[in-house]
C-alpha cells in the first residue's frame, strides 16, 4: 500500500510537465477536490457526522485571503495564516455549540451555517461585491524562487498542499488524539466512561478538518481567478460527501479515490454532463445501502477473499 | 403598521409551521432526519399542479388527490432507501436522505425545467379589518394549517394508529415488546409526513410560484423551527413556526431585509445554548 502511494506520488511529480495544459488543469482540479474530500473524510469517518457547512469553511478561507490581498495589499503568503486562523476559530465555535449535543444537531446546524455564510457573502455587497463575485484573483506571489503563475507551477502548489494535508492527517489519526477520536466515534458513552474528553476530541477533529478545507480554500481563488457565492452552495458540500462515501468512509485514501472517480473521470471522458448530479445522489444512496465500505471496502473484501481462499488450501494441507 | 406586520408574521409563521410538521413527525417517530423533506414539498407542489392540469380540477379538489400520491411516494421512499439502513448507524440514514435530496432536486430540474410556474388557488380578494389587510389566499393557508393540525392531533390522541405512533416515538423497544408492528407504524408516519409535505408545498406554490428550487428555503426554516421548538415535538413545530415567522417579519421590516435569516439563525443558536432540547422538546436521557 505504501509502495503504491510513493509510486503514485512520483508519477504525479514527473508526468505533468509532459501533459497538455488542459490535463494539468484537470489534474489540479481533481487534487483540489481531493483536499476538500479529505477534509470531509475526517468529519464523516472519524467524528461520524456530516458537515453540510464544509463548503462554507472553504468559502471563508477563500474570501478572507482574497479580500486581504485585494483590499489591504497583503501577499498570498501573509494572508494565509490569518484566513486559516479565522476558519479554525469558527469551526471550534460551531463544534462547541453543536457537538456537545447528542442527535442530529451538528448536521442541521452546519446546514444552516453554510446557508448563512453564503447569504452574508451575497448580501454584504460593499465588501464582497455580492453575487457578481471578486475578480481578478492573482496567482500566489513567488516564494523562495518558486513561481506559481503558470498552470504547472500552480499544479505543484496544489500537489504539495495535498501531500502536507495527507501527511498531517495520517499522523493525527495514528497519534493518541486520533486513537481517542476513533474511540469516541465507536462508542461515545464508553469513551467518556474510560475518561476520554469526548467533546474536546470531536472539536479537535473538526478543527483539523476545517484547517484542511481552509488550505484548499486558499487555493481555489487563484485557481479559478474569481470567487462568487454560488460556488459554495449546499451541493458543493454534498459533492464532498459523495466522494468520501464512494471512496470509503473511515480511510484517508478513500476520499482521494472518490475525487478521482467523480472529478477526473467524468471530465476526462466528458461523460453525460447533465446527468452528473442525478448520478451523484444516486451513487450516494446505492453505495451507502449496498457497499458501505466504498471502493476501499470492495478492494479489502477482494483481498481477504483471495487470501482466505489461499488459507483454506493451507488448512486442507494441515 | 405594527398590527399589519404582526398579522403578516403570524401568517408566515403558519406556513412555516405547516412545512415543519411532517419533518418533525418523522424524527419523533423513527429518529430519521429527512434531508429531502424540502424537496418533497417541491414535489408535492408539482404533483398538485399536474393533477390540476391533467384532470382539470380546482386547486382544493386536486390537493387531496395529490396528498394521497405523495403519501404513497413517501412510504416508497421509506421502504426502498431508509429501511435498509435504519438499523445501521445514524450517519447512514443521513447519507441516504442527503442522496435523495440530490436526486429529487435534479430529477425535477430535468423533468420540469427551472422556470417558475403559476398555480391558481381560485381565490382573489382581501379581508380588511381596520387597517389590517389579509388576502384570502393567505387566510386559507392559516385555516388549512389549523385544520391539518387539528386532524393530526385527533389522529395522535384518539385513533389507535396515532396512539401506536406515540408509543413507538416514546420507546421503540417497549412498543415492540407489547406487540406493535413498529415497521408498519413507521411506514404510516412516513405516509402522513408525505401528505403534510404535499399540503405545505402546494400552498407555498400557490402563494409564490412552483419551481424546482422552491424546497430549499422552507427546508432551512424547518430546521431552525424544529430545533427552536424541540426536535420531534409537534406542538414545538407549531409554536416554533409562529415565533420564527414573527421574528423574520419584524426584523425584516424594522432592521434589515437582506439579513432577516441571520436573525432567526441566531435565535436558534441561542436556544441551543440555553435549552438544547428546544422550547417544548422533552429532555432525552
Amino acid at each position: 500500500m505504501r509502495t503504491l502511494g510513493v509510486l503514485l506520488a512520483i508519477l504525479l511529480i514527473a508526468v505533468p510537465p509532459f501533459m497538455a495544459e488542459y490535463h494539468v488543469y484537470l489534474l489540479s482540479l481533481t487534487l483540489l477536490w481531493g483536499i476538500f474530500a479529505l477534509s470531509m473524510g475526517l468529519v464523516l469517518g472519524f467524528i461520524g457526522e456530516i458537515n453540510f457547512g464544509q463548503a462554507a469553511f472553504v468559502a471563508i478561507a477563500a474570501y478572507a485571503s482574497s479580500l486581504l490581498r485585494l483590499k489591504l495589499g497583503f501577499s498570498f503568503w501573509s494572508a494565509a495564516p490569518v484566513a486559516l486562523a479565522l476558519v479554525v476559530g469558527l469551526a471550534a465555535l460551531v463544534g462547541l455549540i453543536t457537538l456537545r449535543l447528542r442527535g442530529p444537531f451538528f448536521a442541521l446546524v452546519t446546514l444552516g451555517f453554510g446557508e448563512i455564510v453564503r447569504l452574508i457573502i451575497t448580501n454584504w455587497q460593499d465588501l464582497t461585491n455580492g453575487p457578481l463575485g471578486l475578480r481578478p484573483i492573482a496567482p500566489p506571489e513567488s516564494l523562495f524562487g518558486l513561481r506559481f503563475d503558470s498552470k504547472l507551477g500552480f499544479y505543484y502548489l496544489v500537489f504539495a498542499t495535498l501531500c502536507v494535508s495527507l501527511a498531517a492527517l495520517a499522523r493525527l489519526i495514528r497519534a493518541r488524539t486520533g486513537r481517542m477520536m476513533i474511540a469516541v466515534r465507536e462508542d461515545e458513552v464508553l469513551a467518556g466512561f474510560v475518561g476520554i474528553p469526548v467533546l474536546r476530541h470531536k472539536v479537535i477533529g473538526l478543527c483539523f478538518s476545517a484547517l484542511v478545507a481552509g488550505l484548499g480554500g486558499l487555493l481555489i481563488g487563484p485557481f479559478l481567478t474569481l470567487l462568487a457565492p454560488g460556488q459554495f452552495d449546499l451541493f458543493a458540500s454534498v459533492d464532498m460527501v459523495v466522494m468520501v462515501v464512494v471512496g470509503g468512509v473511515g480511510t484517508l485514501a478513500g476520499p482521494l479515490i472518490g475525487a478521482v472517480f467523480l472529478v477526473f473521470m467524468p471530465e476526462a471522458l466528458s461523460f453525460a454532463r447533465e446527468l452528473r448530479p442525478v448520478m451523484m445522489g444516486g451513487l450516494l444512496i446505492i453505495v451507502t445501502i449496498f457497499l458501505p465500505g466504498g471502493v476501499i471496502g470492495l478492494l479489502r473484501h477482494g483481498l481477504t477473499r483471495l487470501s482466505s481462499a489461499g488459507r483454506g488450501r493451507l488448512a486442507v494441507l494441515r | 403598521m405594527l398590527a399589519q406586520q404582526l398579522t403578516n408574521g403570524l401568517v408566515l409563521g403558519s406556513i412555516y409551521a405547516l412545512a415543519s410538521l411532517g419533518f418533525t413527525l418523522i424524527y419523533g417517530a423513527a429518529r430519521v432526519v429527512n434531508f429531502a423533506y424540502g424537496e418533497m414539498l417541491m414535489l408535492g407542489a408539482f404533483v398538485t399542479l399536474m393533477v390540476m392540469n391533467g384532470l382539470g380540477l380546482e386547486f382544493f379538489l386536486a390537493l387531496p388527490l395529490a396528498m394521497a400520491v405523495m403519501a404513497a411516494a413517501s412510504v416508497a421512499i421509506y421502504l426502498v432507501i431508509v429501511r435498509p439502513v435504519i438499523r445501521r448507524t445514524e450517519l447512514q440514514v443521513l447519507l441516504v436522505t442527503t442522496g435523495l435530496l440530490y436526486v429529487l432536486h435534479d430529477m425535477a430540474v430535468t423533468i420540469w425545467g427551472t422556470d417558475p410556474r403559476q398555480m391558481d388557488m381560485g381565490l382573489d380578494g382581501v379581508l380588511e379589518i381596520g387597517d389590517v389587510i389579509v388576502p384570502y389566499q393567505r387566510l386559507v393557508v392559516v385555516v388549512t394549517m389549523l385544520a391539518l393540525v387539528g386532524g393530526l392531533y385527533f389522529m395522535l390522541y384518539h385513533l389507535r394508529v396515532g396512539k401506536a405512533l406515540r408509543a413507538v416515538a416514546q420507546n421503540r423497544f417497549g412498543a415492540q415488546a407489547i406487540g406493535l408492528n413498529v415497521d408498519r407504524v413507521v411506514s404510516f408516519a412516513f405516509a402522513v409526513s408525505g401528505a403534510l409535505a404535499c399540503a405545505a408545498g402546494a400552498l407555498l406554490g400557490a402563494l409564490y410560484a412552483v419551481d424546482p428550487g422552491m424546497g430549499s428555503a422552507p427546508m432551512l426554516k424547518s430546521f431552525v423551527i424544529v430545533i427552536f421548538g424541540g426536535l420531534g415535538s409537534v406542538p414545538g413545530a407549531i409554536v416554533g413556526g409562529l415565533v420564527i415567522g414573527l421574528t423574520e417579519t419584524l426584523t425584516g421590516s424594522y432592521i434589515s431585509y437582506g439579513f432577516k435569516d441571520v436573525f432567526t439563525f441566531l435565535l436558534m443558536i441561542g436556544m441551543l445554548l440555553l435549552r438544547p432540547q428546544g422550547l417544548l422538546g422533552a429532555r432525552r436521557s
